[in-house]
């Protein structure tokens, strides 16, 4: 199993692949990989999808982020919190074919290897990976180096019958100094003698008193045949002791102990700070420090056992406008175009509608035949009634034509929606930042465009109606949650803002958008139409003034909505870029020609210093 | 203005560029705009009057004049509109005002109507007609106010046919100053300068 590096979205939540769907979100998660927190990657939200497991840091979102594919992952466990230590969700991967050892994999630590590579000279068993024979126990005895009288561990895969010469000998850890072979194979026989009479005894906590060793990097502590030496007074105590018997100073027995400081959790072997490609050998864990634990594995679980990353590969759904859940063979064939092509006229109109109609009905009756059925046949019925809609054109008279467009399109990004149903209840704040961000890519999302298509501005209501008819009145967002989002956008750090107008009205924008760019917008637009003669005489000097503008041009030239329109005209002039006229004609902007002395009227626009990028835009 | 037009309403009245500038003529909501609007509909008024001698205006009668209706942009100043503007000018500079380049005439009987334009300040005059008795050596000379507005010796001065009351105010503004006194009835006044 192996941490992949994530793309994350604008709004910095993990890019789902095709048909893959948010399930859970929770935050404030920590990670854990074996025993030990990974650094810079404990303060988190964890998504859960129908095919991955997902961290995205709150810190530095796209530096910590990483993902494990579930098809990866054999099973996963709940650990209860206790005392200080947050509940955690233990994610055991599935044991990878080229390793067939699963009892070495398990009880040995992959940190071995790992501090091997990264830290030869400090391992503790530095014996390479590449086993001919693994032992069937390993027996982790001391030899004592003759030179500087450390014990070092012999390696698990000495073999006593082996001779001198094949047997490849490490170095003293200490010292540096390659022991004479003797010293090494005395050592192993007297710890298979001594093997052969304690393990027995002590074979259930051999184990447990064994799997935290190889991270031990104390050099005092030794261990014989699963009996803990103590670093102070060397001696030798029973392995389930946390204290030594004699002097009672503490024993290293493993990070099982260490856990109660949570913050000092060493992490021996994730020095580095970037773990994505980094391969999971033994287990890595999710630490809930805010709840939510017992959602994520429930539906972790869920997730585990639907597969649907198996989907991935299989062949894609029917398009959209057979609106067919194809459940038997014969309906499939009567979608097929053949008999169109027999039926021409009304007649194949009518065959067809009775065909459509037939299957419809099969698809409802499917769907509604139990709510598991309508859970697995959502998709369909989505678009089964956005077609009906888009039929019936019930919707046809309010909101433009590509508005329409945006709404039914955008049906497909629901699996992309966070409902409140994918959070634990109660926790509101992480239902808005989630929302927050689900709008933010919603809005910049280029295949929609929907931003773009507004003219990079659009009322906050219009957004609301038309993110909310993309949910297809399921999950609809309250008004108060939507604006409560919405302001959190400054907050997170996302590519679109929430901005007031004068009179109130909140629009959504582009970050980067600031009035100034309107305004010159607005008076590069202007200066383009003084230099167009008017069609019909006008009484003023058109020449000098320009041309007045209407909201509703201003709306058309730039794709925007009448009020957002009006309410940027009315910015611009309370700028004193512009200046109204009302008449019988309605409200009209024209350039603010009261502020310029009355003897420059005439040469304003050649001084003026938007002239440089309009004659560029008039070249392009 | 050293040399006064010779008959007054013969030759047209040049109306400003912003005259038919069509925002012109809508109250400006923007404070800023607002100001320059006022400024710019200040000095077309006063010039208006200056060219045709006229030191009151009434509202009534002038809203339907070229100066407050724009014909050719069929564009118009309305009633109330002028008021504000009269209103505007009336006050002095201190309070945001067009320095008191105008002066409702008896507010309380004319109803807000009439208004003194003064393209020049009753002080203004005082200093004009002032300079003028000691350019000619008339310190000390006794004179009636018909002969200063009406006398041939005046002709060449700006003050002459100009409006009795303003006149009379004018002079009240020199008797305040010390350098003249007014006595006599109403309609024979005489002058004595200092």
């Amino acid at each position: 199993m192996f941490f992949k590096p994530l793309d994350l979205t604008t709004a910095l939540r993990p890019l789902l692949l095709p048909d893959e769907t948010l399930l859970f979100v929770q935050d404030a998660v920590g990670l854990y990989e074996g025993k030990y927190k990974i650094p810079n990657y404990q303060d988190g939200q964890a998504y859960l999808t129908s095919h991955r497991v997902c961290y995205v840091a709150t810190e530095e979102p796209r530096k910590y982020s990483v993902g494990i594919e579930l098809k990866e992952i054999d099973r996963a466990e709940h650990q209860a919190g206790f005392w200080k230590s947050s509940p955690k969700i233990t994610i055991f991967p599935k044991p990878q074919k080229g390793k067939v050892d699963k009892a070495r994999s398990e009880t040995a630590s992959p940190a071995a290897s790992q501090t091997a590579s990264l830290y030869p000279g400090k391992s503790l068993s530095p014996l390479p990976q590449a086993t001919s024979s693994p032992s069937p126990k390993p027996v982790n005895v001391p030899w004592i180096c003759p030179i500087c009288s450390f014990s070092n561990p012999v390696p698990s895969n000495f073999d006593v019958a082996a001779p001198a010469a094949s047997t490849h000998v490490p170095p003293c850890l200490a010292c540096g100094i390659k022991p004479p072979f003797a010293t090494v194979l005395k050592a192993a026989i007297s710890a298979a003698t001594s093997a052969d009479s304690s393990f027995p005894k002590s074979s259930p906590l051999l184990a447990e008193a064994q799997a935290p060793r190889p991270h031990d990097d104390q050099p005092g502590t030794s261990t014989l045949n699963g009996s803990i030496s103590c670093p102070r007074c060397t001696f030798v105590n029973h392995p389930s002791l946390v204290e030594c018997e004699m002097c009672g100073g503490p024993l290293k027995v493993g990070a099982h102990f260490g856990a109660r400081n949570r913050a000092d959790s060493p992490a021996p072997f994730y020095e580095q700070t970037h773990i994505a490609n980094t391969e999971i050998s033994e287990c890595i864990k999710l630490s809930f420090r805010d709840g939510g634990d017992k959602t994520f594995l429930e539906r972790l679980k869920g997730a585990l056992i639907q597969r649907k990353w198996l989907l991935l590969h299989a062949p894609p759904p029917p398009p959209p406008q057979s609106t067919t859940p194809t459940p038997n063979s014969t309906n499939e064939e009567s979608l097929q175009p053949a008999p169109r092509a027999t039926a021409v006229g009304i007649a194949g109109l009518e065959q067809r509608g009775l065909e459509t109609r037939l299957n419809n009905q099969l698809v409802i009756g499917n769907a509604f035949e139990d709510l598991e059925a309508l859970m697995a046949s959502a998709k369909q019925i989505v678009a089964l009634a956005d077609t009906l809609a888009r039929e019936s054109g019930m919707s046809a008279n309010d909101g433009s034509a590509e508005t329409q467009a945006v709404l039914s399109e955008s049906a497909a990004a629901l699996g992309m929606v966070t409902t409140k149903d994918m959070l634990r209840s109660g926790s509101a704040n992480l239902y808005l930042s989630e929302l927050s961000r689900n709008l933010a890519e919603y809005l910049t999302d280029d295949r929609k465009g929907i931003l773009h298509r507004e003219g990079g501005i659009m009322s906050l209501i219009d957004l609301w109606a038309v993110f909310n008819r993309s949910r297809n009145g399921v999950e609809l967002v309250s008004p108060s949650d939507f604006q409560r989002a919405a302001e959190l956008w400054e907050k997170l750090k996302l590519p679109v803002r929430l901005r007031r107008f004068k009179s109130g009205l909140l629009v959504v924008q582009r970050y980067d958008w600031s009035d100034d760019k309107t305004v010159r917008q607005l008076l590069e637009w202007m200066e383009d139409l003084r230099q167009v003669p008017p069609e019909e005489p006008v009484p003023w000097d058109w020449m000098l003034f320009g041309r007045p503008v209407t909201a509703q041009e201003v709306a058309q030239r730039f794709q925007w909505s009448v009020g957002v329109a009006t309410e940027e005209l009315e910015m611009a002039e309370d700028r004193g870029a512009l200046c109204r006229e009302e008449g019988i004609e309605g409200q009209r902007f024209w350039r603010n020609h009261f502020l310029t002395p009355e003897d420059q009227l005439g040469e304003t626009p050649r001084s003026y210093e938007l002239r440089p990028p309009m004659v560029d835009s008039v070249s392009n | 203005m050293a040399t006064p037009e010779p008959a007054p309403a013969s030759t047209p009245f040049t109306f400003p560029s912003t005259y038919n500038f069509p925002p012109f003529f809508t109250p400006q909501p923007n404070s800023n705009t607002r100001q320059a609007q006022l400024e710019k509909w200040s000095s077309l008024i006063q010039s208006w009057c200056k060219h045709h001698r006229q030191y009151k205006l009434s509202l009534v009668e002038a809203i339907d004049t070229p100066l407050f209706h724009n014909a050719t942009l069929r564009k118009r100043l309305d009633l109330r509109e002028a008021r504000a503007v009269i209103d505007w000018m009336a006050k002095s500079e201190a309070e945001g005002g067009g320095g008191r380049r105008a002066e409702w005439i008896d507010a309380a009987s004319t109803g807000n109507q009439v208004a003194w334009i003064w393209w020049r300040r009753p002080e203004e005059w005082a200093d004009i007609v002032g300079d003028w008795v000691d350019g000619t050596g008339q310190r000390g000379a006794v004179l009636t106010v018909y002969e200063l507005l009406e006398g041939d010796a005046t002709v060449s001065q700006e003050f002459h046919g100009m409006d009795a009351e303003a006149m009379r105010k004018a002079l009240n503004v020199l008797v305040k100053r010390g350098k003249a006194q007014v006595f006599g009835e109403e309609g024979q006044e005489g002058v004595k300068f200092f």
